[in-house]
């Protein structure tokens, strides 16, 4: 069977997989951002503590996945619960980083002029620091996506959903016809989707950039 | 990664010399982005200072942590699948396949990328470094998991396929490391070593290579980190490594031998950024102290 054929006859499996693939994966990121950044206004102000949230965060990287998920399956079980937190706390590094790098980043002399005209701390936080940072913030969301999409393919090992299923469907049936199928069209499907969300990030990068800073 | 006595001023101070070289991509690209803004942020001072706190905490905590894994083995009780997973020798055996691995495939990494990375930064290649920066970031969409399996099936299985899979994964990020920090050196330097009138390899020999040290050395460390952590997967090509009693842990649902075999893989993989990032601090030439 070649390839074309083998996607035309599993179309569906494959688009379950897919959607379930991008789904945790966006889900995850949306979770890794609020909590990247609300670490990030945390203890951007702290040289200590900013050097804490990032060196614990880059720690956290250092651990393979496979070993992160093997330790979080006596904890948590088998399936999504293992995946979403293996995949948020790996989404966390760049987005933390970015944080504190993108509001240390950030003019003095404008946040004293928020401060002059009268803004609160909240207000100064909301519509000049973090807007100003969104750029390198939005940069670390981007790589983390990147990386989260081949973590995700690995967690399909712990019976996490998408593509990886596939990838590991190839593996259980090698030698036989229709693997380099099944590990192909895992593998190919996420390189699409990464693509796919990084041009998406493009997009979303041209409407949430505010137009003052927008080189 | 800036653990370590990069730890805070990694993310101002020492972007360029930094760990994982996608994250180098987030701080170019960050730069460029943030490029309409005032660069206002100087380097951290004493950023690379020795803590003797921040150095001796991770030994000791893998000491601990190790040991304690150690006594609740020894008392844990084992059937005859979790005896198979482990005896004669299993588990030592994983542990030197698994740097055996990232010892071989981090040498491959390291004679292909550096040379080539210092290769495409000359005048006559200059021409092809942004095809093969598209190519490296092109590359790291592919998922390391579907790239070893593909080569398994392609070269068979065993260990050389997963170290080849794992030279390809890694290449590609290391040799953006060293393009992008050749590339960072500050023009000035060069054209005056050019002044003063010596030959284009006495410019890359006696200035460029001194100045990049510190980035081959984060290229060092970038590849062995990545394939520590690629070396895990080697398990499902049938390459061995500590993945073996990872997955036999999951296969079999055998907790003590899915703990031992994750608790390994996770002090093996800290203790070599530990390693590699004492390397860097001590092999740092002296007359780069205090810049970035």
């Amino acid at each position: 069977m070649s390839f074309w054929e083998y996607v035309g006859t599993r179309h569906a499996q494959l688009l379950t997989d897919t959607y379930q693939h991008a789904s945790v994966v966006f889900q995850c990121m949306v979770l890794a951002t609020v909590l990247g950044v609300l670490i990030g206004v945390v203890t951007y102000g702290s040289e200590w503590a900013g050097g804490l949230a990032t060196t614990s965060t880059a720690t956290v990287l250092t651990i393979p996945s496979l070993a992160l998920i093997g330790l979080l399956i006596p904890v948590v079980g088998l399936g999504v619960p293992p995946t979403v937190i293996a995949l948020t706390l790996y989404g966390l590094l760049p987005v933390v980083r970015n944080a504190i790098v993108g509001l240390r980043g950030v003019d003095p002399a404008l946040v004293d002029a928020a401060k002059g005209i009268g803004m609160s701390r909240t207000a100064r936080l909301v519509r000049v620091e973090l807007p100003l940072a969104w750029p390198p913030i939005l940069t670390g969301i981007r790589v983390a996506t990147q990386m989260l999409m081949g973590i995700a393919a690995i967690a399909a090992f712990a019976s996490g959903p998408g593509l990886g299923n596939e990838i590991f469907r190839g593996i259980a049936s090698l030698g036989s016809a229709n693997s380099l199928n099944q590990v192909l069209a895992g593998t190919v499907g996420i390189v699409i989707l990464a693509l796919l969300f990084d041009a998406a990030y493009v997009l979303i990068g041209r409407l949430t950039i505010s137009r003052g800073i927008r080189a | 990664m800036t653990s370590g006595p990069g730890g805070s001023g990694g993310a101002s101070g020492g972007r360029k010399v930094d760990g994982l070289a996608h994250l180098d991509d987030a701080d170019m690209a960050e730069r460029e982005t943030a490029a309409g803004e005032a660069p206002v942020r100087a380097p951290a001072p004493g950023a690379r200072r020795i803590s003797w706190q921040k150095w001796t905490f991770m030994p000791v905590f893998l000491v601990a942590a190790l040991l304690a894994t150690w006594l609740w083995f020894r008392g844990a009780r084992l059937d005859s699948i979790a005896h198979q997973a482990v005896d004669n020798g299993k588990v030592w055996l994983a542990l030197r396949q698994h740097i055996q691995l990232t010892a071989v495939s981090t040498f491959f990494v390291l004679i292909i990328a550096i040379p080539l990375g210092i290769a495409l930064t000359r005048a006559r290649l200059r021409r092809a470094t942004p095809v093969a920066m598209a190519v490296a970031n092109l590359g790291q969409a592919i998922p390391a998991l579907g790239l070893l399996v593909l080569l398994v099936i392609w070269l068979g299985i065993g260990a050389r396929s997963a170290i080849v899979g794992m030279v390809i994964y890694a290449v590609l990020p290391v040799l953006a490391n060293t393009i992008a920090g050749l590339r960072g050196i500050d023009p000035t330097l060069t054209e005056a070593a050019r002044g003063i009138g010596m030959s284009p390899t006495g410019v890359l020999r006696k200035v460029e290579l001194p100045l990049a040290v510190p980035l081959i050395l984060a290229g060092v460390r970038t590849a062995l980190v990545l394939n520590v952590g690629t070396a895990t997967l080697a398990t499902f090509g049938g390459g061995g490594g500590l993945g073996d009693l990872i997955s036999a842990g999951i296969i079999t649902q055998r907790m003590p031998v899915l703990i031992l075999g994750s608790v390994l893989t996770v002090a093996l993989a800290l203790l070599v950024e530990w390693l590699a990032s004492l390397a860097e601090l001590l092999l740092r030439p002296r007359g780069l102290e205090g810049t970035s």
